[in-house]
């Protein structure tokens, strides 16, 4: 029996995904709530094929809010997703309190995985802390994406395990485990592991970073970032999937909170993190490319402009919407006054402080009367919107479209003066409006 | 990080302007003045920031509940030395010591942006201040002062940080569109250091005049940097000075004296905090301007008989 403690994202992905592999799960978590509408079936998250997943595994796992059901488990799982505050800085309290329900319940010999996002350092001393309950105490690096979480849950590409003793075979029932997913398993130090996560993140943020100042420069040469995309993707050194596709910044929390842990431990180690700092600086620079853009061409010379909003999630295929671009750029809209029709497909957004926020149940909907429209999420379904219709109940031109979801040919076709990052605009001087 | 007290604008009680016959403070004045803001404009004449006295004069001339706009240096023409350098830190001194002992509904300190390395090359707010000459040391040394004399009293503090400034009248004359305007109209040349290719932000006073305006309606706190958000060259702005020009203007290429050098603002504070703010093109601007001092020239011209 594997059990698994604390049902946020992270959890309620993992253990649906370990229950699919055939494994008897408890999935415990003290929220009865949640408990109870997991059992009926209801995820609290959006992810593409969860709901799939956990009907084929319901035979197999058990939602709980009873600790003692983890008593029985040879495995303990501690995925709940750890918390970030305004500053991306960690809040451990949760997966603390959560570590000594399970602690209560451990019998000697069980091994307790550290799934959550923990720094280096943290495992050490919990293992420390329990010297004296003969408990195996691991850390298991989690790479989920957000929007292709159960994919990536399923297929691992391998799984970074830090243990006290990295020569020593794992027990029995954890490796059976790791052994379902059926790839490589690199053993090592837990610092090694909790730091393989910030590295794996870390890289991402230097291509993702990379890509965004060379698709800014893009913009003011006359280049186009896409002509060169699959120049970069054949090169082997960068590859295939490599994060080369324009973005607005870091967004999600996830890449920020590791950036911040980096920082804190390079400033006590005394080691250089300047390039952390210049990435941070982009990011935020970045974020401000749609403001700057439908400033310049719509706020400041259209007396009481609408703009549409396309997309409020911080990536498709998401519930979440933590530094997501949108939220911060309705954030200076709505905050001067400025009207704005939103939709997103996941999203239900409450803000009574903003009297001039609407949301609408269509993309459609959404540009009725606008003077500009604004695409901050790739959700899928907007690529297939129909642009004759866009152009039509538009009363502006402009389409700020950062990542390229509509057809360029199609917005020239119907006089949708579409903004994309990466890409030169035509006008020479776009303050002139 | 520039907040504001108040989304919705509440006008000031009064609006006391140090440096107020200076090119800004002049600016400043007319355009609250057209928007029926009270104002008291005092300039040197009315207190002479150099001397210690000014501390008690001020006490005198300004009231618990104004709003207070610093405008008041030595500018580099003045002198780019240690003495101009120590009588503005004065000067700062003496405001300081006002500051710490009258409670003011806001103040505004007019920095500017010769407090970041001049090698920087995209600048926000958030940059380091580095500065490398003696004008903006001294900006900078005045920003600390008058952030910790208000600290007590916890009045809040709006620092402006503009790039370089045009509008009809600048008296400083230096490289750039106002001496392009004045060379154009009065010789018929604009001379340019090397082809002039060197870029920089610049900014038509009324909008810095407006944007302070807009702080003060706002009780805006901490640092704004106020620029275009779009460099041009030197030599686009005399192409474009030439080009309005109702004779030929010749421009002429001197040997540059120093290495080239770019300078752009991340203008993302300005736009998110005032979305709206329709921010003057330069030909826009420099035609204004251009407008000004020939409405000046004939309102100066001797009447023939």
């Amino acid at each position: 029996m594997i059990g698994f403690a604390g049902l946020s994202h992270l959890g309620i992905v993992s253990s649906i995904v370990a229950a699919s592999k055939g494994h008897d799960v408890v999935a415990f978590d003290p929220d009865v709530t949640r408990c109870e509408a997991l059992r009926r079936g209801q995820l609290p998250v959006v992810e593409p094929g969860l709901q799939e997943l956990l009907a084929s595994a319901r035979p197999r796992i058990r939602f709980t809010s009873d600790p003692q059901a983890l008593a029985a488990c040879a495995v303990v799982i501690c995925a709940e997703d750890v918390p970030t505050s305004v500053d991306n800085t960690s809040e451990f309290g949760p997966i603390n309190r959560l570590l000594d329900t399970v602690e209560q319940q451990a019998a000697p010999g069980m091994s307790v995985v550290v799934l959550s996002q923990v720094p280096p350092g943290f495992t050490r001393q919990l293992a420390r802390r329990w010297a004296d309950r003969r408990l195996e105490v691991f850390y298991q690096a989690e790479t989920l994406i957000f929007g292709q979480a159960v994919e990536r849950a399923l297929s691992p590409e391998r799984m970074i395990v830090g243990c006290a003793r990295p020569q020593q075979a794992l027990p029995e029932a954890y490796a059976n485990l790791l052994a379902s997913f059926s790839c490589p398993i690199l053993p090592m130090r837990y610092e090694s592991a909790e730091l393989a996560k910030i590295a794996i993140n870390m890289f991402l943020v230097s291509s993702v970073s990379t890509t965004n100042i060379l698709a800014e420069l893009c913009e003011a040469i006359g280049a186009d970032w896409s002509e060169i995309i699959p120049a970069l993707r054949l090169d082997a050194r960068i590859g295939p999937r490599a994060y080369v596709t324009p973005g607005l910044g870091l967004s999600g929390g996830n890449l920020e909170r590791d950036l911040s842990t980096f920082s804190r431990l390079a400033q006590a180690a005394g080691t250089d993190a300047r390039m952390v700092e210049a990435w941070l600086v982009n990011s935020a620079h970045r974020q401000g490319w749609v403001l700057t853009t439908l400033a310049r061409e719509v706020l400041s010379c259209q007396t009481d402009p609408m703009i549409a909003v396309w997309g409020l999630a911080y990536k498709p295929h998401t519930h979440s919407t933590k530094n997501s671009p949108a939220l911060a750029l309705l954030e200076t809209l709505s905050g001067s006054g400025i009207r704005v029709q939103a939709y997103d497909p996941a999203i239900r957004l409450t803000r009574p402080d903003w009297p001039r926020f609407t949301q609408v149940s269509t993309p459609l909907e959404a540009c009725g009367e606008a003077d500009a429209l604004a695409i901050l999420t790739s959700w899928p379904e907007f690529a297939s919107v129909d642009l004759t219709r866009v152009a039509r109940i538009m009363r502006g031109r402009l389409v700020i479209d950062p990542l390229g979801m509509l057809d360029p040919a199609g917005c020239q076709e119907t006089g949708l003066r579409q903004r994309r990052l990466g890409v030169p605009t035509l006008t020479e001087d776009p303050v002139l409006c | 990080m520039l907040t504001h007290a108040s989304e919705a604008p509440s006008r000031p009680r009064r609006v006391v302007v140090l440096g107020a016959s200076g090119f800004v403070g002049a600016d400043l004045i007319e355009h609250l003045r057209g928007h029926e803001v009270p104002t008291l404009p005092l300039s040197s004449a009315d207190v002479d920031l150099r001397q210690a006295e000014s501390v008690e004069r001020l006490v005198q001339l300004v009231d618990e509940g104004d709003s207070l706009v610093i405008v008041s240096a030595l500018t580099p023409d003045k002198g780019k030395d240690v003495k101009t350098f120590m009588a503005n830190l004065t000067m700062g001194a003496h405001v300081s010591a006002f500051l710490s002992r009258v409670r003011l509904a806001q103040v505004v300190y007019v920095s500017s942006d010769s407090v970041y390395d001049d090698q920087a090359s995209l600048i926000d707010e958030t940059t380091r201040c580095a500065p490398q000459t003696f004008h903006g040391l001294m900006h900078l040394a005045r920003e600390r002062m008058v952030t910790s004399a208000l600290q007590p009293l916890k009045t809040p503090l709006l620092i402006i940080r503009p790039s370089l400034l045009y509008g009809a009248r600048d008296s400083h004359n230096g490289y750039g569109p106002n001496r392009f305007l004045r060379s154009a109209r009065e010789e018929a040349r604009i001379e340019l250091f090397g082809q002039g290719e060197e870029t920089r932000d610049h900014v038509y006073i009324k909008d810095l005049s407006r944007l302070i305006g807009l702080g003060l309606l706002h009780g805006s706190q901490g640092v704004l940097n106020v620029a275009t958000g779009q460099s041009v060259s030197f030599r686009k702005v005399a192409e474009l000075v030439a080009s309005m020009a109702d004779h030929p203007v010749w421009i002429e290429c001197r040997p540059r004296t120093g290495p080239i050098s770019h300078r752009h603002f991340d203008i993302k504070t300005l736009l998110s905090r005032f979305p709206t703010f329709r921010l003057t093109p330069l030909q826009e601007g420099l035609a204004d301007t251009l407008r000004q001092m020939k409405a000046s020239a004939e309102k100066t011209m001797p009447i023939a008989v």
